[in-house]
């Protein structure tokens, strides 16, 4: 069964200020979207608030299947959200690939095996030693995408990942997402610009006054979602 | 006077090296109450400052205030305050506490905290919410999290360490009014160098002192290098 998130009437305010009101939307297993909208209209609370790190004023987010256990109480596990310019932890790049994996219990062994890996999917072999702190922020995005990647997501929120990259870097990290899509994880893109990752989006949502509204690629107007 | 002062240095020079057996046993008193109040106030106390960083609650400008007014009580007041509760006719009269080295390890923890709470809270302050939302999406439980928000504060919950460490072994108020400086049971480091000062005795105060100044310069060229391998990138 594919992961699923349903959000019902999610309404956010700050005191008196109403961000927005959203009667539902859903998001499936392998979908691409992109979420549109200007400076402050709410993109990156709807995706926190969509990811669980943030709680709505009212409403409701339901991931299926549900695989939070019990007792615990993580976030969704295959449901991650990266910031716009994503927080890095000190150490090398090599220790936080391992950092989720280790949350996991896996053996030493395997995570080794899978951080190199991920260090060859986003092109970091060269630099796995390397302070992460160091690193330029094309490549801090594309270890923040491979942070997420190891842990298999189902659901990826990125919050203007390409925002402050170069050219190249917007390129990189557009191919990174590619590769995600095609492992068959689903992905929502905040950005208020069209570029190369937009372009990978097969969905496309624009959240304006309040609400949010769905865009067809094919079709010219918006309607409500 | 000067001649004095070389003689007085010597003798305390040679009451170190000579291993003065009532001069080593009140730097063990000193040190085993220090140590002990510190590793007991400093997880709830960065907890506490923890908490005061990341969540939000009515009132939490005032309970930040009040910690930041305690860590300026003087160390007298506090130890004036445990001595009422703790006298014969106080509260805890009843728990024969005064004058005993936990007495003492009540009124260090009681000073050591506030500052602890203060330094840490800046500590965790200064570290950016996304670390806190980065470790729970990558499926960290709260625990792991607050942990790995400790570890990216590590360097300054280190200097609150040293610095709530660095106040307590050297505060005379409160050790002396709850402790009493009852020779090797509760005299310390600070009132011991107080009472050798009061007979004229200044060669075991200077000994004493010197343990206090290579113990600061110690905590301090250790927080340093620790710093300085953590240097901004």
């Amino acid at each position: 069964m594919g992961l699923e998130l349903r959000a019902n009437n999610l309404i956010k305010r700050f005191g008196a200020r109403e961000l927005f009101n959203i009667e539902q939307l859903q998001v499936q297993e392998g979908e691409s979207l992109h979420l549109n909208g200007d400076n402050g209209v709410g993109k990156t609370t709807l995706m926190k608030i969509l990811a669980g790190l943030d709680k709505p004023c009212s409403g409701r987010v339901a991931v299926t299947p549900n695989m939070k256990s019990r007792w615990s109480t993580r976030l969704h596990p295959k449901v991650i959200y990266l910031h716009q310019t994503p927080y890095i932890f000190t150490g090398t790049v090599r220790d936080n690939l391992a950092y989720g994996l280790k949350l996991k219990g896996l053996a030493y062994k395997q995570i080794s095996q899978i951080v190199e890996h991920a260090l060859g999917w986003a092109r970091l072999e060269e630099l796995a030693e390397h302070s992460a702190h160091s690193l330029s922020g094309g490549e801090k995005q594309r270890l923040a995408l491979a942070r997420a990647w190891v842990l298999a997501p189902g659901l990826l929120f990125l919050d203007e990942p390409t925002a402050n990259l170069d050219k190249q870097s917007v390129i990189s990290v557009a191919d990174l997402i590619q590769k995600m899509l095609e492992e068959g994880a689903a992905v929502m893109v905040s950005n208020h610009q069209q570029n190369s990752v937009t372009e990978l989006c097969k969905r496309s949502l624009l959240l304006e006054d309040g609400k949010v509204k769905e865009h067809s690629h094919l079709a010219q107007g918006f309607y409500h979602a | 006077m000067q001649d004095n002062l070389l003689e007085t240095s010597i003798l305390s020079l040679q009451l170190l090296f000579s291993l003065d057996a009532e001069l080593w046993d009140i730097i063990g008193v000193s040190f085993r109450v220090s140590v002990i109040a510190i590793s007991i106030a400093t997880l709830p106390a960065i907890l506490v400052g923890f908490l005061l960083a990341m969540v939000d609650f009515k009132g939490r400008w005032m309970v930040i205030a009040l910690f930041n007014a305690l860590m300026a009580v003087p160390t007298v007041v506090v130890g004036l305050t445990l001595y009422l509760l703790l006298s014969r006719s106080g509260p805890f009269g009843d728990l024969h506490l005064l004058f005993t080295q936990p007495a003492m390890i009540i009124g260090q923890i009681a000073l050591a905290f506030p500052l602890l709470v203060c330094m840490s809270h800046s500590a965790f302050q200064s570290i950016d919410k996304r670390a806190w939302e980065t470790a729970r999406t990558l499926g960290a439980n709260c625990c792991y999290a607050v942990i790995t928000i400790m570890k990216e504060a590590r360097f300054a919950l280190l200097a609150a360490v040293l610095a709530g460490f660095g106040r307590i072994i050297s505060e005379v108020g409160c050790s002396m009014m709850v402790g009493g400086n009852i020779m090797s049971y509760t005299r310390n480091i600070p009132t011991a160098i107080a009472l050798e000062t009061s007979k004229g005795m200044f060669a075991q105060g200077i000994a004493l002192g010197l343990v206090l100044l290579v113990l600061a310069l110690l905590l301090n060229f250790t927080l340093a290098s620790i710093r300085g391998k953590g240097r901004l990138v």
